[in-house]
């Protein structure tokens, strides 16, 4: 009797393992949302906002995923090959999206009153052949940072210029040997926001003047040299190559990083050491550039829905929500970013001592934050609504690499240039070829 | 009666039914979707597109990357597996001699296998590194350096500190293997080699290695593809770079796919290493149970 019971069970198990989940029976439309984690508030601020939204909206289910940077990419990619792509996605790309075909144009689910108050600049930055295809979420730039006691002590200015960055960083290695005095990160992480920095700052960058692709131009190469010329002084931290902007941060959030170009949120990690915003340094009389961020949030299609004008309209209906200024600038202040809406940003210029840190330990600067959002509107963006951007970024990285470890700047940025059009071309002749399957 | 032995005969099946359901699941079906995907096209986004003529094999033999990484891997497994032998074997012999302490020195040996791979290399990492890395702080404190020193100035270095890690992490696991082996050695073998006046030597070469052989090839064959298929190591202390120098094609691979969006490339490498594994693994076991047999 045992054993046969023994059995049953075993049977039950290797069935029950087998059997599918059941799906939950109910009349309410699910939305699924990931939402990329910016910080330790992230997760704090989402929740509340998914129980407000489902108070108002009885009919959505709401269901926001928090996902880290690291994971991101993976779980998307995992989720769009497996047919179970979230219908509301918050990242960086788009242009990978948009040329398999799986985004909602933008103008189907922005209400006329949430694109008004959008900044131009940021809803035209995400336009593909005339479609804008993605909503900005936050804004971000990165600036000079420099502690002002080591400077002081070192008897060193704070640097305009790439020679002045030299002078400076001299001076302060030869005040204290175990200060170091300037940052920089090529690693696989963000190495392409070294690129902008260096390239942008000395006439160059990732495109020219009529936007096709100039990685090998002259001002790129001395760019790329000029880095090499930091790394081999000595003055940037040991290991550029595999170290990210986090421990950097930390290190000058700790005193031991004289100098470093960071994102606006350093404010909340580095509130510990007495320190100054400078406009990022140029090589001669090139204008100073910053590097401006936009993190992004678009509506996947879902070709299966049964209702598409609800789903449509129950996208909208987060948009709208989430856009609303006082609900929008709550999260701005919570994640220490810059608004790119009007309205809030009003809201935020105002009273921008509501910076606060998202606990609420630290009262904001009013003047720090609004040289922030003055610097936003003369920003550099990265090319990434180009299709070979994510080729471009890792490609930008490796040249970084090799040439820092000592291979030639112009072969190595002329490769490079040579293979991201050969890509150009695959990808044109591609898109060719579906238009005339399509016809 | 003839139902029942019937149930008889089907009853080890049914118990081992769900584990066999088990590992088709979860491992021959991953593996042929990996073969599949390694021919399809794949969008960087994702979505594949159907078969595309092994352009991906050709895409990856193409590119001098991979075969940098795959002279890496080799000289990554060879090290790791070859020194973490040498060395364990070395540590589990002294283990089996009698000493004052032996228990405290063998739970020591444990630690580095108990900890997490990742965390290891974190440590590791961040002891190593030059600015503020407790290497060379103590280096200085102790007045043997002057100045703190980068230890990781090339790719090379990087490497080898890589490979060094992975020993040390190795180590523990070799050496239980041996140890447990040494344990089942009959003492009377060694007495009766005494009596002939044996030396230490002759013991070793005459009784121990061909008595440890099962273990050691054991240990070996599975030390060979954790080694190869190593992940946590490289990717937390470099994740591949300087300029795509340190990697394996554990994360060469990992790196195709989820940060240059290759998928596809990605899945031909994973087959090829997946490939050159068997290859290997079945190289060694028919030889060590050919020469076992031999013996016997």
């Amino acid at each position: 009797m045992k054993k046969i019971l023994a059995l049953t069970l075993a049977c039950t198990m290797v069935v029950g393992a087998a059997a599918p989940v059941a799906a939950e029976g109910s009349d309410k439309l699910a939305l699924n949302v990931i939402i990329s984690q910016y910080g330790d508030h992230t997760q704090e601020w989402w929740p509340t906002f998914e129980s407000k939204f489902e108070e108002a909206n009885p009919d959505i289910d709401l269901n926001i995923e928090i996902v880290s940077w690291n994971d991101l990419y993976t779980v998307v990619n995992t989720r769009i090959s497996t047919n179970q792509a979230p219908d509301i996605l918050n990242i960086d790309t788009f242009a990978d999206y948009v040329a398999d075909d799986l985004l909602m144009p933008a103008e189907d689910y922005t209400s006329e009153e949430l694109k008004a108050k959008i900044l131009p600049s940021f809803w035209n930055a995400n336009e593909i052949d005339g479609t804008v295809w993605a909503l900005p979420i936050l804004a971000s730039a990165r600036a000079l940072f420099y502690n002002k006691d080591i400077l002081e002590a070192a008897g060193a200015e704070v640097p305009t210029t790439w020679d002045e960055v030299l002078d400076a960083c001299e001076k302060i290695k030869a005040y204290d040997e175990n200060i170091v005095p300037w940052s920089l990160d090529i690693s696989t992480d963000e190495g392409q926001a070294a690129f902008s920095y260096y390239t942008w700052n000395n006439g160059g960058g990732f495109t020219d003047a009529d936007g096709n692709w100039a990685l090998n131009s002259a001002a790129n190469v001395e760019a790329v040299n000029f880095m090499k010329t930091l790394i081999d002084s000595g003055y940037c931290t040991a290991d550029p190559y595999t170290e990210t902007r986090y421990p950097q941060q930390d290190a000058f959030a700790a005193g031991s990083l004289a100098m470093m170009l960071g994102p606006c949120n350093l404010y909340d990690i580095a509130a510990g050491v007495n320190f100054g915003v400078a406009p990022m340094p140029t090589n001669g009389d090139n204008e100073s550039v910053q590097m401006g961020v936009c993190d992004r949030l678009m509506a996947f299609r879902n070709d299966e829905a049964p209702d598409q004008e609800a789903r449509t309209a129950a996208i909208s209906k987060f948009f709208d929500a989430f856009y609303d200024a006082e609900t929008y600038s709550e999260y701005m202040v919570f994640e220490g970013f810059l608004p790119v809406t009007t309205d809030s940003g009003e809201i935020l210029a105002a009273s921008a001592d509501k910076y606060t840190k998202g606990d609420g330990s630290a009262n904001g600067d009013s003047e720090y934050f609004a040289t922030f959002c003055d610097m936003l509107a003369s920003c550099n963006f990265y090319p990434a609504s180009k299709p070979e951007w994510n080729d471009v970024k890792q490609g930008v990285i490796n040249a970084e690499q090799q040439i820092c470890q000592g291979a030639d700047a112009q072969e190595t940025l002329d490769l490079l240039q040579e293979d991201i059009l050969t890509l150009q071309e695959e990808n044109e002749a591609a898109a060719e070829e579906e238009a005339a399957a399509e016809e | 009666m003839k139902k029942h032995s019937l149930l008889k005969k089907a009853e080890p099946y049914v118990w081992l039914l769900p584990s066999m359901l088990l590992m088709a699941v979860m491992i021959l079906v991953p593996i042929v979707t990996v073969f599949q995907l390694s021919m399809s096209q794949i969008t960087r986004a994702g979505v594949i597109k159907g078969y595309n003529d092994f352009e991906n094999f050709k895409a990856v033999f193409r590119s001098p990357t991979f075969w940098h990484t795959l002279k890496n891997t080799l000289v990554w497994t060879v090290t790791v597996v070859g020194f973490s032998t040498l060395i364990g074997f070395v540590i589990a012999m002294v283990l089996n001699q009698e000493f004052v302490g032996r228990k405290i020195v063998r739970a020591i040996v444990v630690f580095p296998w108990a900890t997490s791979l990742i965390i290891q290399s974190v440590i590791w990492k961040y002891s190593i590194n030059a600015d503020y890395g407790s290497l060379n702080v103590i280096l200085q404190k102790l007045g043997v350096i002057e100045k703190y020193i980068n230890w990781t100035p090339t790719a090379q270095a990087h490497f080898a500190w890589e490979c060094w890690i992975g020993i040390f992490v190795t180590v523990p696991f070799v050496t239980f293997c041996v140890l447990s082996g040494l344990q089942s050695i009959d003492t009377a073998y060694y007495e009766a080699a005494d009596i002939d006046g044996a030396s230490f030597w002759q013991k070793l070469g005459r009784i121990t290695l061909p008595l440890l052989k099962p273990s050691l090839t054991v240990s070996t064959v599975l030390n060979i593809i954790y080694v190869f298929n190593s992940f946590p190591i490289i990717w937390t202390m470099t994740k591949g770079d300087p300029a795509d120098r340190t990697h394996t094609l554990a994360t060469y691979l990992y790196k195709l796919s989820f940060y240059n969006g290759k998928s596809g490339q990605a899945a031909a490498v994973s087959v090829i290493g997946f490939v050159i594994l068997c290859i290997c693994s079945s190289i060694y076991m028919i030889l060590s149970l050919r020469a076992e047999k031999e013996e016997q």
